[in-house]
Order: structure tokens, then sequence, then C-alpha cells
């Protein structure tokens, strides 16, 4: 396993995913399915490209009247009787569900997968209140019995093979089960269709919410979000504030692009749409509904670097084609968002000190920024955001003053000149075969992972001037 | 606690600091919805014929299963029959005044247990009752309120008659539908229900839309597709001509 325990540097959680031999093979397996399966799907689909461009153009529209849509989405899921909290923060969001578990005698909670939940730390929140909560996709059911965290914010589990997941099962449910996925997706069938039936409260994140009709949008293959919203008698959905658009016309832009990013099919097997608690004449349904609009650090990037971001579907399309994630998987970024865009997530939610060391997790490739749906440009932002690590003296001080001193000399020509000179000499007892392999001090970190061409002999300033002299 | 004045006053104080933002605009709306479905409905006239067939190839290709009912009168036999090769005998089925046919009065004597909804307003004893039958159901038939095309989706409105669970809970799903309900693309949805939202009161009692696209599905372990983890295992479409 690549347990490095969580708190351990970026670089040794890193080292440790890739010397995990499962892992990479797992890793290499996953992402490239993805990627062939969104492309695929794209390849048949001519109007995707202007559907992308249209999806960022509504992100971007309902960012600038931000807090006119969200009193629109309030007003209407009230007037059909449902319940709007404002959270400011995490805590804040967890306290609002913690009193609703304890006014209501709340002993079990059925979830469906949100990743606005893993934000706040919600399950470790309600065991410790006492209140047994049981995520119901297979995935996350799977990481919730191993005590883990998921590593793909749409395939939790892709870091667990299927003999893990039988010894897993046959230990925490009893029984022994073989080690094949159908056999182990009916037991959890099973199990969870007894918690569905028992739970008194199901809670969600959103994928959309719909301002104009109050509706409030889930994605699910595997049907566990229609389940959490119909059983229980309660349905608390935790939705970061930024999630609203303003129509259904708009919400079908949407539907068009995020599976076929995601897992490359043209719709989720489910695509759920509710509108507060159970309306008259209907046999079932909860009887409360509660939205619970999450800020959390988003509004401040409304106006900050990293507004962008605010526009990300979560549909993980970003991880899989990225070079770094592809190494190293989720869990090594230590944080709920993995991959590229889970960098910038990070540091909206956290602070960009809590990013130091991502923010140089990428390669700035470019990959991200041409399969985002909404083409989020995260390599630029990646740029900004370590370049607000040197001017805000986050970065360590070796690194600022190197790079400050490379710039000084690069910008002017007679010092690089003479740069090249000295460079050329200090070099001399570590070139081997034109390159350099093996650097002292803080420069061999540079070298222990790749060579470094030397100095040339001449430097092509050095051989213009020759060449051009008659 | 932080009150909804607080919080929408944070982001208006963020908004009105940003700068050169670029040009967007959300999606222009239909001004008049009920008249635009209405048209929309007009066009599928001429052609729904090409719209059933793109919906059937959508459909199998998500591991759905296509029927043809020459009427309605067939569908009950139909259903005998889906249920019989499946070794059912527990059907649970919206009212048959949503669903446009009685099952209980026609397999009630072949030896089936049909349960349907009722079209009253539940009272709250019969909730605890309905939610044990639907929970121990095999079969689960319902109408379909649109069948589109481009994706082979099954889309339908939850509410009186209706109950959410009927295409959930059974390890079989039915949907019964005809021509009217037919689009062709997810522009049209976003039409319809922008009409349907525009004057609920008319067609609309209930709190939940589902569209369906195919049999629940996870391919959480080790990417291997597996059928049937939450939701229906079997999902079939019976069209019904003449309609």
């Amino acid at each position: 396993m690549s347990e490095t325990s969580p708190g351990a540097p970026f670089a040794a959680r890193a080292r440790g995913a890739l010397k995990d031999a499962y892992l990479q093979e797992a890793l290499g397996i996953a992402t490239t399915k993805f990627i062939g399966l969104r492309r695929e799907s794209f390849e048949d689909f001519p109007q995707g490209d202007a559907l992308r461009d249209r999806a960022r153009a509504i992100k971007e529209a309902t960012l600038q009247q931000l807090d006119r849509h969200l009193e629109r989405l309030a007003d209407n899921i009230e007037r059909l009787g449902g319940r709007v909290h404002w959270a400011a923060t995490g805590e804040e969001a967890r306290d609002i569900i913690l009193r609703l578990c304890r006014d209501k005698g709340v002993r079990m909670a059925v979830k469906s997968k949100s990743m606005a939940t893993e934000e706040i730390e919600l399950n470790e929140a309600l065991e410790h209140a006492g209140v047994k909560p049981v995520e119901t996709d297979l995935g996350e059911y799977i990481i919730q019995l191993a005590h883990e965290k998921p590593s793909h914010i749409i395939a939790p589990a892709i870091h667990k093979t299927k003999g893990q997941v039988a010894d897993l099962f046959s230990q925490e449910l009893g029984g022994h089960f073989e080690a094949d996925p159908e056999v182990l997706t009916k037991v959890a069938r099973v199990e969870l269709r007894q918690k569905f039936l028992e739970a008194d409260m199901g809670i969600t994140g959103a994928n959309f919410a719909v301002a104009e009709t109050g509706t409030v949008v889930l994605v699910t293959n595997e049907g566990n979000g229609r389940m959490v919203t119909s059983l229980p008698r309660i349905h608390v959905a935790v939705m970061g504030m930024e999630k609203v658009i303003p129509s259904m016309t708009d919400l079908m832009v949407f539907l068009a692009i995020l599976a076929r990013s995601a897992t490359g099919q043209k719709l989720s097997s489910y695509t759920t749409l509710v509108r507060g608690p159970r309306q008259p004449g209907e046999m079932e349904g909860p009887e409360e509904f509660h939205l619970i609009l999450m800020d959390n650090g988003r509004t401040r990037q409304i106006a900050g670097t990293l507004r962008e971001a605010l526009y990300c579907l979560r549909c993980g399309a970003c991880l899989n084609v990225c070079p770094v994630y592809r190494q190293i998987g989720g869990h090594a970024y230590g944080h709920t968002y993995p991959g590229p865009i889970g960098i910038l997530l990070t540091a909206m939610l956290k602070g960009a000190p809590s990013v130091k060391e991502l923010a140089h997790a990428s390669s700035l490739c470019g990959a991200c920024k041409d399969v985002c749906p909404v083409r989020i440009d995260i390599p630029r932002m990646l740029v900004e955001l370590r370049e607000r690590l040197d001017t805000e003296k986050i970065a360590p001080w070796t690194e600022r003053l190197l790079f400050g001193m490379a710039r000084r000399i690069m910008m002017r020509p007679s010092w690089f000149r003479r740069g090249a000179s000295v460079a050329r000499l200090a070099q001399k007892p570590f070139v081997r075969h034109g390159r350099l392999r093996a650097l002292p001090l803080f420069f061999g970190k540079w070298t222990a992972t790749r060579d470094l061409p030397a100095v040339a002999e001449k430097t092509f300033s050095e051989r213009w001037r020759e060449l051009r002299r008659p | 606690m932080t009150t909804r004045a607080a919080f929408l006053d944070d982001i208006r104080r963020e908004m009105a600091k940003t700068r050169g933002l670029f040009e967007a605009s959300t999606s222009p709306r239909p001004a008049a919805p009920q008249e635009a479905a209405e048209a929309v409905r007009r066009e599928m006239l001429e052609r729904w014929p090409q719209a059933l067939e793109r919906f059937r190839e959508e459909f199998e290709r998500v591991a759905g299963v296509f029927h043809r009912a020459p009427s309605l009168e067939a569908v009950p036999a139909l259903i005998g029959e889906i249920a019989r090769e499946r070794q059912a005998k527990r059907i649970l089925s919206w009212s048959p005044e949503a669903l446009g046919v009685d099952l209980g009065a026609r397999l009630g004597g072949e030896g089936f247990v049909v349960t349907s909804a009722p079209d009253a307003d539940p009272p709250e004893s019969e909730r605890a009752r309905h939610r044990e039958e639907a929970a121990a159901a095999e079969i689960g038939v319902t109408g379909a309120d649109w069948a589109l095309g481009e994706t082979g989706t099954l889309i339908l409105v939850s509410g009186r008659g209706r109950p959410r669970s009927t295409s959930l809970l059974p390890a079989t799903h039915v949907a019964v539908f005809g021509a009217p309900q037919l689009l062709e693309s997810l522009e049209q949805v976003g039409l319809m229900l922008e009409a349907l939202h525009a004057d609920p009161s008319a067609t609309m009692s209930g709190a939940v839309i589902n569209f369906i696209t195919g049999p629940s599905r996870t391919a959480d372990i080790e990417l291997t597709l597996t059928r049937g983890v939450h939701g229906p295992k079997d999902v079939h479409a019976v069209f019904v001509e003449g309609r």
C-alpha cells in the first residue's frame, strides 16, 4: 500500500506511491481506460466543442450574478417546503448537520458520493456525535470499511484489488466471499439495501442546483443517489455555492458533456432532479428537505486568482490525463481533492501555504486544460500560485535566493556571458559525456532524478560572433 | 450561525472587486415555454419514427431490452412473459390511471401478485405497507413521460400514483411509453422541462424527475462493469403502437 503517513512531506508520499507496484499498475490501467472512453465519446459528438464553450460561458455568467442566482434558488426551495442553510465555513456546515441529527433523533445516515462532505470531513464528525454514517457508493463503501480516503474523484477505490476487497468484506461483514466483482457487488447490494430502508437521514452532495426551479441535481450510475433521496425521512444536500446554475435549459448543456468527460457515457445511468421534500399526493420521499449552501473559502476567490476553479464540475477528467497523477495517484496529494484541479481547490479551501509543495507537482503540460469540459486554465493558475508563493515568501528561502540570482543574471547580457564562462569552469569536475549527472549541495536535488546538459564549450553567442567574422 | 444576508453580503463585496471579466451569457430561455413545447410536439408528430429507431439503438447500447406491443391491450401479457422468464411473482406498478392499463385486473388471475399504487392521496398507514411491498417486488412497471432518442434515456416524473421507487427497488424495471413521448435531443428535453416548471400544477405533482439511462451499474472494483448494484439489473422499454 502507498499509505505513507498523510502528514509526511509530499516528496515522501510521492516516493511511497512510486514504489507501490500494484498502485502503479492499477493507476496506469484505470487512467488509460478513462482517457480512451472520454476520447471515443467526444469523437462521435461534433457539437461537443461548442457545448463546452457554452458551458464555460454559463459558469462565468452565473458567477457574475452569483448573489441573485443563490437568492432565487433559496426562495424557490423554501416555496416548495424545503429549508436552506447558509454555511460560511466547513465547520458551520458540519454543525448544521449535527444539530439536525440531534433534533430529529437520527441514528443512522446513508450517504451518496459527495466531494463536498469529504471536504468537511463529515463522517468523522457524525461518528463522534454517535450517528452512524454509511457510504453507499460501492467505491466509497469499500473505502469506508477500509478506513481509507478516496484516491480518485469518480473512482474512489481504483487503488484496491478485488482480492483486497474480498478480504475486507469477509472480515468486516462476516463470511467468506470470492474475489469476483460480480459476487462482491451483490454482497454490497444486500448489505446496503437494508441500510437504505433503516436510515433516518439521507445525505447527498449536488452536481448542480437550478435556481429558476429550486432543483438539486444528482448524477450517479449505481442508483444510490435515488435511494438516499427517496427512502429516509430527511434529505440533506450539501453543496458548494458555486454549483448553482440558472435554468433547465442550462442544465441540459452540462448534462451533455459531464458524463462524457467523466466516464465516456452519453449520460450516467441516473440523473435525479429533486425539488424539495415529498409533495402532496406522493407515496414516497422525505418529509424534510435541507440544502446547505457552503462557502468555505470559495467567496474569497470570486475576485481572486483562482476564480476559474469555481467553474469545476468535479468530473475527474484532468486527473486521468495528468502525468503526475498517473504516477502517484490521489493519496499522495494528501488532501480531499487530488490531481491538477485538486491543487487549486486545496489552495482555495485551505490557503496558498497548504500547497507550497503541490504547486510544483505539475509539468505544466496543459493536458488538463485540453480535456476540461469547461476549459479551466489550470496551468495558468498553477503558475500564478507559484508566483504568489514566491512573492509572499512562502517558498523555501534557498529556492527564492537561487531563482532570484538566476533572474538577475538572465536580465543582464554581460552578466549572462560572464556566468557562462564561470559555469564552464565550475562544472568541470562533474561533466561526464557532456552531461551533468550528479551535483553537490541543493543543486543535487535536480540531478537526483534527471541529467542536466553541460554548458557547451562555446555558447551560441560566442559562436555567432566567430561566424560573422569575415 | 451565518445568516442569508451576511452570506450574500460577503459575496457581493467580492463581486464588486472583480475587474476585466469576459462577457458571458447564460442560455437563452424560451419566452413562451408552453408554446415552444407545443411546437416540439407538433414537429415530433412527423419525426417520431426516426427518434424511436435512435432510442432503440441507444437503449440497447446501454444494455436495455426493447419491446414493441401492438396495443395497450397487449401490454399485460408481455409483462407476464417478462416476469415468467425471470420466475418472478411479485409485480409492482404505477396506478392504472398513470400507467394507462390495469395490470392487477389482467395478471392477478395468472398467479402473479400485483400491487398498484393508489391514484388518491395515500393515507399515512399506506406508506409503510407500500414500502414493504416495493422492497419485496421483483418487477416494477412504470410509464415514461419522455423517451429520449439521443441517449436512450427514459424520463419519469414522480407524483400521485407514480411512486419514485417503482423504477428503483425491483431488480427488473419495465417502462411503457408511446409515440407522443418520443424526443430526439437533450435540448428538446430542456424545453419540456421549462414548460413543465412554468406551469407545474397542470402536469406535475411530485418532487422528483429521474433520467434513467440503462440499468444500475458500477465499475468500482477493478473497473469491471457490473450491473444492478443498487437499482435494477434489467431495464425494459415497451413501445406501444398507435398511442
